[in-house]
């Protein structure tokens, strides 16, 4: 049985008053509070063995070395994927919109025959597909939106059912023959519901094309494991999963890792650089990592996800499911109308809300004066409100350390916001 | 007010009797007709196109700005139209009306705006302008000055908002929008001015 009331007390942030109330963080789908471990690691490695890794022979440079290349190890196996030397299956970034942003990219250099032979199996041609969903966020749209438009492919999507879930009754339709490439979120970061992937992931491979998961809402939520799942790649950041910010990562199935051109050039990713002659760049992940890495982050990152798994992910998302059968009861409220699914099934907690006749800013001010953090505007996923008829709603989203009271919170002064402000 | 169960003080400090009744019936909102030139954002009606905006005096030059906050979604168009001075008065503001949605504070900004600076002369409305602007730059603190404070009106009440930064661009929305206006008003009458010179 884990102790979620000792897990919340390791979050120094919490232990606060906003406006004169307790602080109810119902934030964590924008970045999650961090527990103490986290905020220790970082500072502990500038204590102790602050040094550049994979370059240099001294102590200090060893041992900054192999706590990056653990931490990297810690997160593999949070996700399922391989870290045994010459088997890395995980490359860091800046964030995850860094490593979407440079997997499009690096597909684009395949486009352009970049990364010889090995790379073709990426090229993108004029009349070739791109299919994405209508529940992505903004980093996901238009990173292969803009790959689309550089290589001449059609950009299509799978649209949204009623209720905000990714439509998977005419994969056959949009994923077809001439579709490279599919990128899909594994949750709404809206609408908190979780994407029936597996079906979207056969017809992908069943067409040949590559299966790219933005993983930011289901890495710190949900047990993943992306063998199991066969996508061939992943993306996610740390400061969403208890880590810092600044640090993201990439999976990739290391063949495709291995086949896939680089994108950012510089220090630590080349093994011969001549002056006439083209470079030979390093074997993944180091051939992704150009440049000095974050690497206090990424070590801390290795704590945060060591942290979460202790804690076990399946108990995790237990907790959160009681939050979010709390945080659904939004939808009981005469004017609310929750934006995904309504049933606490396939979805996590992360559940957003319009108010009828309520700006989505005049409720968050509203919810705030009592010490209440949600996220209000459009999350970077303007699509998913148009396709409920808004510009901007209202956002709660659950994390590790809140209790049902936290929901309880905000369920009540939500069911006041109406009358403040008039609403008819 | 009623108690709704929080230490109210902040939240009546920024959302005045005066500010939730301008939100509810604003003045100056009128609806702009559809597919007059469109380049949508949220609402068709919002970006009518320069060339189909008529003046109602021949003495007036009409223009609009359409402003819009992307982080939520507040977006407005307001038109106004200024005289030449060929009616023999100061330039000034003939007609001012805007269409939008929003959150309540930047209706209410854009109401009392409307009452504020509706057929006041040009020079005077950029005097408020800057008045307001600073205004909504003083972190709640308010102007420490009787006499510019007066000036604002009911606009004053914004004092509240300037505390939060989130929000004090919802309250300087329409006031943008008049600036914006207003200036392309005057660029377009000197414009004329030149081409009937040249």
């Amino acid at each position: 049985m884990v102790d979620f009331e000792a897990i919340r007390a390791q979050f120094p942030i919490l232990d606060q008053k906003i406006h004169g109330h307790p602080l109810v963080y119902l934030d964590s789908a924008a970045t999650s509070q961090k527990p103490q471990c986290v905020i220790d690691a970082e500072s502990e490695f500038y204590r102790t063995i602050n040094a550049g890794v994979h370059r240099g022979a001294h102590e200090l440079a060893a041992l900054s070395t192999e706590a990056f290349e653990q931490a990297r190890a810690k997160v593999a196996r949070l996700v399922g994927a391989d870290s045994a030397e010459g088997e890395e299956e995980i490359v860091v970034t800046g964030g995850a919109t860094a490593g979407l942003n440079m997997l499009a990219t690096a597909i684009g250099n395949a486009s352009l025959g970049r990364g010889g032979e090995a790379a073709k199996r990426f090229a993108i041609k004029p009349g070739d597909e791109i299919v994405v969903s209508e529940a992505e966020h903004h980093s996901v749209l238009l990173p292969f939106q803009e790959l689309a438009a550089r290589t001449g492919a059609t950009f299509k999507w799978l649209g949204l059912t009623e209720d905000g879930r990714v439509r998977t009754d005419n994969l056959d339709e949009v994923i077809t023959e001439r579709t490279k490439v599919v990128a899909v979120t594994h949750v709404g970061n809206t609408t908190g519901a979780i994407t029936n992937i597996a079906p979207i992931i056969r017809r992908a491979h069943e067409v040949g094309a590559i299966f790219i998961l933005d993983a930011c809402q289901s890495v710190p939520h949900l047990k993943v494991d992306f063998h199991a799942l066969d996508v061939d790649f992943a993306a996610w950041s740390a400061h969403k999963m208890y880590g810092p910010t600044g640090v993201g990562f990439l999976y990739g199935r290391r063949e495709l890792l291995e086949a896939l051109p680089p994108a950012s050039f510089g220090g630590s990713m080349v093994e011969l650089a001549w002056m006439d002659k083209p470079a030979q760049y390093m074997e993944p992940p180091a051939r992704f990592e150009a440049g000095t890495q974050p690497v206090a982050q990424v070590v801390a990152a290795g704590v945060a996800a060591e942290w979460l798994m202790n804690i076990g992910m399946e108990n995790l998302e237990a907790h959160e499911k009681t939050i979010a059968a709390e945080l659904l009861k939004l939808g009981d409220i005469d004017g609310i109308r929750i934006l995904g699914p309504r049933e606490n099934v396939d979805r996590i907690g992360t559940v957003a809300f319009d108010v009828k006749g309520v700006h989505p800013h005049d409720v968050g001010q509203f919810i705030d004066a009592q010490g209440i953090a949600i996220r209000v505007g459009h999350h970077c996923a303007q699509p998913v409100h148009r396709h409920f008829g808004l510009f901007a709603s209202n956002r709660a989203s659950s994390g590790i350390y809140n209790t049902v009271d936290d929901a309880r919170a905000l369920v009540e002064a939500a069911g006041k916001v109406r009358a403040f402000f008039r609403a008819e | 007010m009623a108690d709704y169960g929080m230490s109210s003080e902040e939240l009546e400090q920024m959302y005045q009797e005066v500010i939730l009744e301008a939100s509810k019936n604003p003045h100056g909102k009128v609806h702009f007709a559809a597919g007059d030139g469109s380049n949508t954002i949220g609402v068709d009606s919002l970006s009518a196109g320069q060339s189909t905006l008529q003046a109602s005096h021949e003495y007036c030059v009409p223009a609009q700005s359409h402003q819009f906050n992307p982080t939520c979604g507040d977006e407005v168009t307001v038109r106004v139209e200024v005289s030449d001075g060929s009616d023999g008065k100061p330039q000034h503001i003939e007609r001012l009306v805007w269409d939008g949605q929003g959150c309540s504070i930047s209706q209410a900004s854009l109401s009392i705006m409307v009452d504020l600076v509706d057929g006041k002369t040009v020079d005077e409305a950029m005097e408020l302008f800057h008045t307001f602007h600073k205004l909504m730059e003083s972190r709640g603190n308010g102007l420490n000055d009787e006499q510019l404070e007066e000036s604002l009106g009911d606009a004053v009440v914004f004092q509240g908002v300037s505390r939060y930064p989130m929000r004090i661009k919802c309250a300087l929305l329409g006031w943008e929008g008049l600036k914006d206006s207003m200036a392309q008003a005057l660029a377009h009458m000197s414009g004329d001015a030149a081409g009937k010179q040249a």
